[in-house]
């Protein structure tokens, strides 16, 4: 049960990697490799959290398997890796974590009087809002990382 | 005379080209690599200054004091990455093949008229994205089902005000108020097991993804000035994504 809803969610993972592609028109042939990394990463992302992984470190390293991951991909398919790398990363943006952090700060400021509650939001502000931020700074580094280690600004190569 | 004109046409080709790949969202250093490939082909040399509104570049001879000194405003963004894989890819094949100027302005004329997907199919793509981030959030099927429809609303006002030729930000503020007004409707009825995340992935649509990606990559490239421009915008986006789901959360009280 445990593996289908694994399954079930890199799927969706997936669908969401290609409708930004397709929001960022993609090339038509990038198509089936956007929706391959997108599952993928979503795979690897939500085992790591099934075996008790923290979140930010899920997502650190399954963008870093995206990133590195697309750049033999790039010589094979002969599009370069921006591509085909950003829209799979796009589903680990941390939206939820977002609003918690809009939410609670709405609370804290326009709703809220009791001060005791009014700690417990601070601590909702700060835990959501930070783990947003490092997921966000995750994800920077994770696609970035690879290409500036390597430092290949590009992976095809010519043979002459 | 001849050469000096072959210098301008050149010029402008290689500003068109720069042009082209920002709006379509490239980061600077591709932009960079490949107008340095294309001026190799043409035997130019090539210094440039970019950023997100114009370009200003210079292409020269190596021995000769023939210059050409150019600046070019940059059009409104909108990311299109066939358009940077197509530039790309054309780079590549006029380095090998040795292209001349008339030979790279056709092809890059070709790409400039490459058809976009249909709005109907962005609309569909897009909202299915939106389904899916919900499932990621922990979502049921229902609420997949409101996350789907308020994203489709969302984004088809959001197309249709761009027509309108509204700032850009409004466009955001509008489109975040009223996909996560829909969604919020999710969460007064109770609808499905959990409406917030419905609602949390409703406004997802208009995250500034590809412009905070690269304001990274180019400020790790050491391009601070590219890099800081992309996180302004990236971060002005965000601020009116909030900005629209805030009203939301005033209107039905959420807490």
């Amino acid at each position: 049960m445990m593996y289908v809803h694994l399954i079930e969610v890199a799927i969706w993972s997936g669908i969401a990697a290609l409708g930004f592609g397709i929001l960022f028109n993609i090339p038509k042939s990038t198509i089936v490799t956007v929706f391959v990394l997108g599952f993928l990463a979503g795979l690897i992302k939500f085992s790591l959290i099934k075996l008790e992984v923290h979140i930010v470190l899920a997502t650190l390293i399954a963008v870093l398997f995206v990133a590195v991951v697309s750049m033999p991909t790039a010589h094979k398919i002969h599009h370069p890796p921006v591509v085909f790398c950003i829209p799979p990363v796009i589903p680990m943006i941390p939206g939820y974590f977002a609003y918690e952090t809009v939410l609670s700060v709405m609370n804290f400021i326009f709703i809220e009087k009791d001060p005791a509650k009014k700690l417990l939001l601070i601590d909702s502000i700060f835990s959501n809002g930070f783990t947003m931020f490092f997921i966000l700074i995750s994800i920077a580094i994770g696609i970035s990382l690879p290409m500036l280690v390597l430092r290949k600004s590009t992976v095809k190569k010519l043979d002459n | 005379m001849d050469s000096s004109k072959e210098l301008i046409k050149a010029t402008n080709l290689l500003l068109e080209t720069a042009s082209l790949l920002m709006v379509s969202g490239a980061n600077t250093i591709r932009v960079n690599l490949t107008i340095n490939r294309f001026a190799s082909v043409l035997n130019f040399k090539t210094s440039c200054f970019i950023s997100h509104k114009s370009i200003i570049m210079t292409l020269y001879e190596e021995d000769t004091t023939r210059t050409c000194t150019r600046v070019k405003n940059i059009p409104p963004h909108a990311i299109n990455f066939s358009i940077i894989s197509a530039i790309s890819k054309i780079s590549w094949d006029a380095v090998t093949e040795d292209w001349t100027l008339e030979h790279i302005e056709k092809e890059l004329e070709a790409i400039k008229n490459q058809k976009r997907y249909s709005k109907i199919t962005v609309l569909i793509a897009v909202s299915l994205a939106g389904a899916g981030f919900c499932n990621i959030f922990k979502g049921d099927y229902i609420n997949m089902l409101v996350a789907f429809i308020s994203t489709f609303i969302g984004l088809l006002i959001f197309q249709l005000t761009h027509k309108e030729k509204f700032n850009v930000y409004m466009r955001i503020v509008l489109g975040s108020f009223i996909a996560s007004l829909i969604a919020g409707f999710g969460v007064l009825f109770q609808i499905g097991s959990h409406p917030q995340s419905a609602l949390a992935t409703s406004i997802l649509y208009l995250v500034p993804g590809v412009a905070l990606i690269n304001s990274f990559t180019d400020l790790l490239d050491n391009n601070i000035i590219n890099g800081m421009v992309r996180f302004t915008t990236g971060l002005m986006t965000v601020l009116a994504i909030a900005l629209g789901l805030f009203v939301t959360m005033l209107i039905f009280k959420l807490n």
